[in-house]
């Protein structure tokens, strides 16, 4: 049995030593929770008593609203456009014969490869000498860089676990690739490319070095703003704000636990 | 498999049964698809990528317009300035040290998430993949916290609460705090490939291993370790690239002795203005991260040759 290959002294051993893992995951997380909490001025440990007034000043925070609201909406954006041109270039790549598809595809996870802080630097100066300003448009085009390889990825890993022979079925019976693709391939893959979007948007939602070039005083995504934040105060309302990103972290993995289960969304 | 579909449907066309025939030839339709990414790509990412690093060899002038002549000035001082050198170096340093260390504590995570109860597998798998979806800047300032210099900190106020005396962990501005943080940061993306591989091992090897009399250890050393390397190299490929590129963790809690090329690379854009360092600094740093790959996948390829020769000669 697959259970008993952790019995034993050895598999104890083992639950120990991943036990202690686990611990070293979470206490940092842990430790900026517990201080949002603090009654102290100054954000130090051990906290002092407990108090929600920190959340209290942090909703009300304008900056923090704008800077929230500036992340979800450029995550949403570029998740949507990665979709738009991402799902058929994985379809074309993986269902139709292409001559040369592995260097396509190479070219499509090409901003895996690259470090983001270069894309990001790269992209600053391109847009620099195309005299670009808006900074909503040059974060958006940067964030669907590192958006888009994500997306290729999840639908071309969903795709390939389609059963092909309902797909050739319903070609043989005289439907059109359009109609095949609509009615057979597309709720097979639904669920998978769900959570592909959820995990693209949170890569999005939680980036630092594309946004760090690209962005300026009015539009500043929530890393932006939290880092600009960490060298000027020191109370716990910078923890306060780090627990909501924390949450919003939580939900996404209760959604792709709950859409596909994690094991398939992170392809175990 | 989609040659069957082309064969099913010529073997209709003979036998006279309609088929829609498409009034655009289905490979262009394909092309078509692949167009809108491709070309987003080429644009802004292959275009921009591609004279950043043609910055590297060209000469700024006092006024700042970056022009030719072509000189290697900034790679020669990257590589013989001893400042600099001293950043390559950290950098080589601080990334390995980050890999090796998220593979030691990625094993016993990963095996229980591959064999592990069910329920307890589940759990360790959510705990492991939350960090990923919180931001960087996040889970830094969690270790800034924990790793504070004073008694304030959360590891130094724990050792004082033990009776250790005032302070005795000054890791914070160090390399090792950037290893720390960094490990936490990159430990999910070593745990995920090597569970992976771990699953696809064949339980009954293991099993034979142990009644034939191998002690589990053993058989874990034996039998599991090295039909776990491709998921090992994966992860290692990914976090040593990774940190290497890395720009958060080195700023937020490496200081002046835990300079990284990262943060030197913004340096010399917001502080020195000195574009073609920069872009020198940025062709090493794609260097290196290309670099592990093709040196991992090299391997990957020895590896599996050596075994073909190994299996022909038998």
């Amino acid at each position: 049995m697959m259970a008993g290959r952790l019995s034993g002294s050895g598999g104890l051993f083992t639950h120990g030593l991943a036990m202690a893992g686990l611990v070293f995951i979470l206490s940092p997380l842990v430790v900026v929770v517990a201080l949002s909490f603090s009654e102290a001025n100054i954000a130090t440990f051990p906290p002092v008593g407990f108090t929600t007034s920190w959340y209290q000043g942090v909703v009300a925070d304008d900056e923090f609203q704008q800077a929230f609201l500036t992340s979800a909406v450029l995550a949403l954006a570029a998740t949507v456009t990665s979709f738009v041109i991402g799902l058929p270039a994985a379809y074309a790549l993986n269902r139709r014969r292409m001559p040369g598809a592995r260097a396509i595809e190479a070219v499509l996870l090409s901003p895996f490869i690259l470090p983001i802080l270069i894309t990001g630097l790269a992209l600053l100066q391109f847009m620099a000498m195309l005299r670009m300003r808006d900074a909503l448009t040059n974060l958006l085009i940067g964030h669907v860089l590192i958006t888009l390889p994500y997306l290729v990825r999840t639908v071309t890993a969903s795709l390939k676990q389609v059963d092909r022979s309902l797909e050739e079925a319903a070609l043989t019976l005289g439907a059109s690739p359009w109609r095949v693709f609509w009615r057979v391939t597309a709720p097979q893959i639904t669920p998978g490319i769900a959570a592909g979007c959820l995990f693209a948007f949170m890569v999005s939602f939680d980036d630092f070095p594309i946004s760090f070039w690209l962005s300026n005083a009015e539009r500043m995504p929530l890393p932006i703003y939290l880092q600009n934040s960490m060298s000027k105060v020191f109370d716990p309302s910078i923890a306060t704000m780090s627990s909501f990103a924390i949450a919003t972290g939580i939900l996404a993995v209760i959604g792709l636990e709950k859409l596909v289960g994690l094991r398939r969304a992170m392809s175990i | 498999l989609s040659w069957k579909i082309v064969m099913t449907s010529s073997v209709l066309h003979t036998t006279g049964i309609p088929t829609r025939r498409p009034a655009v030839p289905r490979s262009l339709i394909g092309v078509g698809m692949l167009v809108p990414s491709l070309s987003f790509l080429l644009v802004f990412l292959v275009v921009p990528s591609l004279i950043l690093l043609g910055y590297s060899v060209l000469t700024q002038s006092q006024s700042g317009d970056i022009s030719l002549p072509l000189t290697l000035s900034s790679y020669q001082r990257l590589v013989f300035s001893p400042a600099y050198r001293r950043v390559v170096v950290i950098t080589l340093r601080v990334a390995f040290l980050t890999s090796l260390f998220a593979s030691l504590l990625a094993y016993p995570l990963a095996m229980v998430i591959a064999y592990g109860r069910p329920l307890v597998s589940r759990i360790t798998m959510i705990l492991v993949v939350l960090p990923l979806v919180v931001s960087v800047v996040v889970r830094t300032y969690g270790w800034q916290l924990l790793l504070g210099n004073s008694n304030s900190g959360v590891l130094n106020w724990v050792l004082h609460a033990l009776g250790t005396g005032p302070a005795p962990v000054q890791v914070m501005y160090t390399e090792w705090a950037i290893v720390i943080a960094s490990v936490h940061v990159f430990l999910p993306l070593m745990v995920l490939p090597l569970a992976a591989s771990l699953g696809r091992i064949n339980p009954y090897l293991n099993e034979a291993a142990r009644m034939l009399g191998a002690s589990a250890w053993r058989a874990f050393l034996r039998v599991t370790l090295p039909l776990s390397v491709p998921g090992l190299l994966a992860g290692l490929t990914i976090v040593f690239s990774l940190t290497a590129a890395s720009y958060v963790t080195p700023q937020m809690v490496g200081g002046s002795r835990g300079l990284m090329l990262g943060v030197l690379l913004e340096q010399q854009i917001n502080t020195s203005f000195d574009w073609p360092m920069a872009a020198a600094i940025a062709t090493v740093m794609v260097a290196i991260a290309l670099g592990a790959t093709v040196g991992v996948e090299w391997f990957v390829g020895r590896r599996a040759a050596a075994r073909r020769r190994r299996s022909g000669a038998r």
